[in-house]
Formats: C-alpha cells, sequence, structure tokens
C-alpha cells in the first residue's frame, strides 16, 4: 500500500541554517501521526513543506501518491494552521462557506453544517469568528479543514494555548475523524500527553533531524528503558545484589527494602528475572513491567542527541 | 465563481465591516476634496466667473485639477490606510498562509486582495470627482457659460487616474506580500503626494494642460511606468517568498 504522506531525504536550508536534514518517514492510510520536537526542531518548516508553502532544496515530498505542487493534490488535503487564519469580521459560517467555495464544494451549505456538527459548533455559526474562544476557534478552524472532506489532515499544534477542558474536546474531535471519517490525520504538537493519547505512530525530530520514528507501542518496547519491578517479600542477601550486578543484560538498577528494580536491555523479559531469582531461593510476591513512557523516550532521545 | 472574484467579494465584505474605519477613512478624504475643491473656487474660478469674458481654456484648466486631485485623494487615502492595515493583519494572521495552502493560485489571491483594496477607494474618488465636477458646473458654469466639459478631463479623472491607481494597488501588493508591508505602504504614502503635486504644479505653471491630451497622456503614461514594475517584480510572486517574509 502506498503510503499517504511521503517524504524521502528532504532538505532546507533556510538563510545559513540547515533546518531540515535529508528526513525521511511515510504516513499510512488511517494513521493518526504525531510529529514531536522542541521549538526550533524544523516540525512547521516541514509542515509548510509537505503543503507546498515552502520548496525542499533537495529530496521529494509526495501526498497520496502525486505531487504536493498540482491543484488536485491540494484538494485532497485539509489544515489547520498556527496562527489559524480565521477571519474576525466574519461568521463562523461565513469563514467555513469562503472555504467550501475555494474548493469548490457542492451544496456547500450542507456540507458547513455537517463540518459544524463535528466540531460542536453549531450554535455559534452565526455568531462572528472574533468573538469566539481560543478553544472555539481551534474548532472552527477544525471544521474549515474537514469543509471540502479531504483524504488528509495537516493540524499544527491544534490544541496550542488552549485551556485542559478544551483540548480534550480537541482531541476527542480528532479520535472521532479519524475513526469515523477515516483520515490520515498528521499532527505536530509539543504535547507529549497528547500525542500519547491519540497518536498510533509518531516522528521526533530534533535539530532538523528525525531521532525517532515508528510505531508508539513498538517504540515503547524498543526503546527498552521500561522498568521491571519485582517484589520479593525479604530483604535480599548483599551477595545476591552483588551477583545481580554481574549480569549486565539485567540492568539492575537498585534495590529498596523488598523490592528489585532493573532496567533490562532489549529482549530480556520478566519471566528471565523471575527465573534467576527463583533458582536462587529468592520467593517472588510480584513481578511487572513498566513500559517507557513517551515523555522518557522523549528526554531520552534529547539527552542523547545533545552535543558532548 | 472566478478564483479572484471570490478573494475579492470575501475581502470586500470585511472591509466594509471595519465601519469605524471606513466612516474615518470616508471623513478624512472628504474633508481634504471639500477643503481643496474650495479654495480652488474661491480663489481662482468665481473671480474668473465674474469677469465680463471668462478665459474658457483657464476655467476647464482648474475644473480638471479639481476632478484630478479628487479622484487621487479618495483612492490614495484608502491605499494608504487599508493596504498596510490590512496585509499586515493578514500576514500576522495566517489568512495568507492559509490561502496558500489551498488550491488557490498564489496570481490569483494577489489580485483578488490588491481589488479589495482597490474598489472601495476606486468608488470613493470616482464619487468625489463626479460630485465636484457636477456640483462645480451646476453653481458656476451652467447659469452663465453652459456645461463645461471635455474629453481629456474625463479621461484623465476617470480613466487614467482609476488606472494609475489601480497598478499602485497591484505594486503595493505584490511589494508588501512578498516582503514587507511596511514597505509598500512607504511607495504609496510617498508616491501619490509627490505625484499630485508634481502634476498640479505642472499645470499650474502651464508645462502641461490639464484640461488637455497631453495631460492624460501624462497619466497613462505613468500608469504604463508602474505597470513595468510590476512585471519586473511578478517572477519573485512565489508561495516560499511570502510564507518567509512573515
Amino acid at each position: 500500500m502506498n503510503p499517504v504522506i511521503k517524504i524521502e531525504n528532504v532538505r532546507k536550508i533556510l538563510g545559513k541554517r540547515e533546518v531540515l536534514k535529508e528526513i525521511s518517514f511515510a504516513i499510512e492510510k488511517g494513521d493518526i501521526f504525531g510529529y514531536l520536537g522542541p521549538n526550533g526542531a524544523g516540525k512547521t518548516t516541514t509542515i509548510r513543506i509537505i503543503l507546498g508553502l515552502l520548496t525542499a532544496d533537495s529530496g521529494r515530498v509526495t501526498v497520496l501518491g502525486e505531487d504536493i505542487n498540482s491543484r488536485e493534490t491540494r484538494r485532497k488535503i485539509g489544515f489547520a494552521l498556527f496562527p489559524d487564519g480565521l477571519y474576525d469580521n466574519m461568521t463562523g459560517e461565513e469563514n467555513l462557506m469562503f472555504y467550501a467555495r475555494i474548493y469548490r464544494v457542492p451544496a456547500p451549505s450542507k456540507r458547513i453544517d455537517e463540518s459544524l456538527q463535528v466540531v460542536g459548533l453549531q450554535d455559534r455559526a452565526a455568531d462572528r469568528a472574533g468573538t469566539y474562544s481560543k478553544g472555539m476557534r481551534q474548532r472552527l478552524a477544525l471544521a474549515r479543514a474537514l469543509v471540502h472532506q479531504p483524504e488528509v489532515l495537516i493540524l499544527d499544534e491544534p490544541t496550542a494555548g488552549i485551556d485542559p477542558s478544551g483540548q480534550i474536546e480537541i482531541r476527542q474531535i480528532l479520535l472521532d475523524i479519524a475513526s469515523r471519517e477515516k483520515k490520515t490525520i498528521f499532527l505536530s504538537s509539543h504535547n507529549l500527553d497528547e500525542v500519547q493519547r491519540i497518536c498510533n505512530r509518531i516522528g521526533l525530530i530534533d535539530r532538523g533531524e528525525i531521532k525517532l520514528y515508528g510505531d508508539l507501542e513498538e517504540l515503547r518496547q524498543k526503546m527498552g528503558s521500561g522498568k521491571i519491578l519485582i517484589k520479593t517479600g525479604s530483604n535480599l542477601p548483599v551477595s545476591l545484589l552483588e551477583e545481580l550486578k554481574t549480569v549486565p543484560v539485567f540492568g539492575f538498577a537498585e534495590a529498596a527494602e523488598d523490592r528489585l528494580i532493573f532496567s533490562p536491555r532489549p529482549g530480556v523479559e520478566v519471566s528471565d528475572l523471575v527465573s534467576f531469582l527463583t533458582a536462587r531461593g529468592i520467593r517472588i510476591e510480584g513481578a511487572t513491567r513498566q513500559e517507557a513512557s513517551l515523555e522518557e523516550i522523549y528526554s531520552t532521545i534529547l539527552k542523547e542527541a545533545e552535543p558532548k | 465563481m472566478n478564483d479572484t472574484a471570490l478573494i475579492l467579494k470575501t475581502g470586500l465584505r470585511h472591509l466594509l465591516r471595519m465601519r469605524i474605519t471606513l466612516i474615518i477613512l470616508i471623513s478624512v478624504s472628504l474633508m481634504c476634496v471639500a477643503g481643496l475643491t474650495m479654495a480652488i473656487i474661491f480663489l481662482q474660478i468665481a473671480p474668473l466667473v465674474r469677469t465680463d469674458t471668462p478665459d474658457l481654456q483657464t476655467l476647464e484648466l482648474y475644473l480638471s485639477l479639481i476632478v484630478f486631485t479628487s479622484c487621487l485623494i479618495g483612492a490614495g487615502v484608502n491605499l494608504n490606510s487599508f493596504a498596510f492595515q490590512n496585509l499586515t493583519r493578514e500576514k500576522s494572521r495566517g489568512n495568507i498562509e492559509a490561502l496558500l495552502a489551498t488550491p488557490l493560485t498564489i496570481r490569483a489571491i494577489w489580485a483578488g486582495k490588491s481589488l479589495a483594496i482597490f474598489i472601495p477607494g476606486l468608488v470613493l474618488g470616482e464619487v468625489f470627482a463626479l460630485i465636484t465636477l457636477l456640483a462645480i458646473n451646476f453653481i458656476y458654469f451652467i447659469p452663465t457659460l453652459g456645461f463645461l466639459i471635455n474629453p481629456w478631463i474625463i479621461l484623465s479623472g476617470f480613466a487614467a487616474v482609476p488606472l494609475i491607481y489601480l497598478c499602485l494597488s497591484l505594486l503595493v501588493y505584490l511589494i508588501g506580500l512578498t516582503g514587507n508591508p511596511a514597505t509598500g505602504n512607504i511607495i504609496a504614502q510617498i508616491f501619490l503626494p509627490f505625484y499630485a503635486s508634481l502634476m498640479i504644479n505642472l499645470a499650474a505653471h502651464n508645462i502641461l494642460d490639464a484640461g488637455s491630451w497631453s495631460f492624460t497622456l501624462a497619466n497613462f503614461g505613468t500608469a504604463t511606468i508602474i505597470t513595468l514594475f510590476i512585471f519586473l517584480l511578478q517572477p519573485g510572486l512565489k508561495r516560499e517568498k511570502v510564507i518567509l517574509s512573515t
């Protein structure tokens, strides 16, 4: 199956700075792809290249297998950028009508009603966008992105500057769109919790390089920084602790009273540790694996990338 | 609907909703036109009309200058107040970036936005010019001399000046889109008063007869020169350039 968005060896220099250093990744149909990275990492530049607003100095970008600069490809993309680009003096409905006409949407009024319903703004459709709260503006920008029924949604920081309840609403809307309307969603975010909750794949960019890319669950396992906690029920002999230190793959981290904490290397299972300990007469009361959170993965990667 | 027409319609709707700005704009333009017209009438036209044999050519010259400046003031005040303000706001709030990400061509966006700035000024300038032309004729000329007008006055005021203003709107918006909107605004702010005073002085010193073909031709020539600048700068109108100038 062809990827919906494919970025191959894209390089971009702005001024004297290499903003993107031959980045490559692909987003499959139905993915909710979270594009993470600190400020100035190259997220917005990547989005602008995908939308055809900037041209890559080298490399290739295709959306739905086609060049982004064709009008037909642009019709298949919906976007909500930051800032939102809404017209404050126009009502919510008029803002959508303008874009519906740009995209030549047939029966635009009906489609506008549907889009407003998806984002829950039917009641405020006749009010000027300038009177909307930040969260409502973002929802209106989402409705605008949906008005022409695009196949791909590209969202730049969709929850930036919105209060927590507004963020929850937007996340729910995005999940609904992905599941009900089968859209592929590319979203850039600073919010790790948000990405962890709604995205199935992630890409982490730092200083113009993709540091991490793939399925979120797979990455959690692959990163191998998930800890294993073993409850033993009694204090352990010092000799055993010394022995554990001689097996580096176990990644013995610390012992606290009746608890042992390991940061094992990839491939080491909970059962391996339990077998090792029971073979030495230790009674095990419980063992759990704590998978690495996105925050841990993120900070590990960024720490590794820091210039020494 | 054609893309340019769509942008134009939305741009006009957006501008017309800025009621306070519009009221201030119309008031300032009206005061300028009325002040200038009254000064020329009381200092030049009225004394001339009262003479036994009024010099029709001189009266035509004054009438032509009033029509020319009325049109230029109406259009110019509008361009100076709206083009910069509108473009700066739309660039900083992401309106332009959002439009560039749609299937619209960049030229359609540029043309539509420029026309949205041009049309209110055109209407304002032409209405002022028409009102002053008719008012002076009805009050001063018709009772004694008949309706005073010649085709060059009509062409200068109602074709050449609007053409200059259209070209200038396109140029200012082109410069503002691909660079800093303030640069375009500075050009408009310097050009319009300079041009108005240059043409008035040329006419007042009998170098160009404001009621003749030469004056009209000079105005069309100016529009052509601005058009040449547009052609020179137009290849730089690229999505990337607009985005990076924001």
